[in-house]
């Protein structure tokens, strides 16, 4: 089963040297947090915010390949949670054809947002990741971190 | 034009930002490209046959133009306008032809990976900016930059040969 996701925020984590990209699930509430890396957080950030550039940067460019030739991407799915790596796919069709490409979560997301598809994280992931952690981390969070980005 | 390859990643241990020094293939002149660190990165992991565990964002770019069958077959640095640097990246695809705006660090990173040739245009080896390679590497400490090109199995100075 799958299930669509939002995103809930992105902020950084001190105390990994990171930053999170938080999915929401709309209907269950639940959160599935994902540490992603600054390029890709600013990759993110830069699609959520809106922000132009003065060049296209990496997904941009991703975005204008499927775009020379009318290809479709569908969705952004993460699928697989394993040694605390998180796996995705991006589904992309072509013509009548159609791929299930593997990808980190970061450059799915990003992608994702770019081209305006949804993303979906399997259900299975999100009871696999450790409840308990995310709740005490959430709970050190200040309130004013989220919805910072919110979108 | 002009065909080039990477010759090395050099990284500037002050900034986040490093240069990617490509060569004429069988000359001596160099096109030195400022990137970010990240392309940077990018491009050292391709030059290095690094395989990481999972898909890099270059390799995902890769691996979208291979399922779907767009055949890259040239990446083109065109154009320096106020120090930026432009590329065009020409696929083929069903027979006819695109070309993709991109900056040099994706085109290059991307090439590499291909692969396919890199080439730049005569005008913009005309104005390549190889005396701001000289000032930079002035900068930097004499012992670090050694150390640097070694690493890089570079066996010369790329600033003395232009």
């Amino acid at each position: 089963m799958i299930t669509q996701m939002k995103i809930r925020g992105l902020m950084f984590d001190p105390y990994n040297n990171s930053y999170i990209v938080l999915l929401r699930c709309e209907e269950t509430q639940n959160m599935l947090p994902i540490w992603v890396g600054k390029p890709e957080a600013s990759a993110i950030s830069f699609a959520l915010e809106g922000v132009p550039t003065l060049r296209p940067m990496t997904h941009d460019l991703m975005k204008l390949l499927v775009d020379s030739v009318d290809a479709k991407v569908l969705s952004a799915n993460i699928t697989d949670l394993k040694d605390n790596t998180y796996y995705a796919k991006v589904h992309i069709a072509y013509g009548n054809s159609f791929f299930a490409i593997d990808a980190r979560p970061s450059d799915a997301i990003a992608f994702a947002i770019r081209t305006e598809a949804p993303i979906f994280a399997s259900e299975d992931v999100i009871q696999k990741h450790d409840a308990e952690e995310v709740d005490r981390w959430l709970e050190n969070l200040k309130p004013e971190d989220f919805g910072k980005y919110e979108v | 034009m002009v065909r080039l390859k990477v010759h090395g990643v050099l990284a500037d241990p002050n900034t986040d930002t490093q240069v990617v020094v490509l060569r004429k293939e069988g000359g001596f002149e160099v096109l030195p490209i400022w990137v970010g660190g990240a392309e940077g990165h990018a491009i050292r992991l391709a030059m290095e046959g690094v395989v990481p565990p999972r898909p890099t964002s270059h390799d995902l770019l890769k691996d979208i133009a291979q399922n779907i069958g767009l055949v890259v077959t040239q990446v083109v640095v065109t154009d320096i306008s106020n120090n930026t640097y432009y590329a065009a990246i020409y696929v083929k695809m069903n027979g006819s032809e695109h070309t993709i705006d991109a900056r040099p660090s994706d085109a290059i990173a991307f090439a590499l990976r291909v692969p396919c040739p890199i080439y730049a245009t005569g005008d913009v080896m005309k104005h390549r900016a190889g005396e701001k390679l000289d000032a930079w590497l002035q900068k930097l400490d004499p012992q670090n930059s050694g150390k640097k090109y070694m690493r890089f199995n570079c066996d010369e100075n790329p600033s003395r040969s232009t």
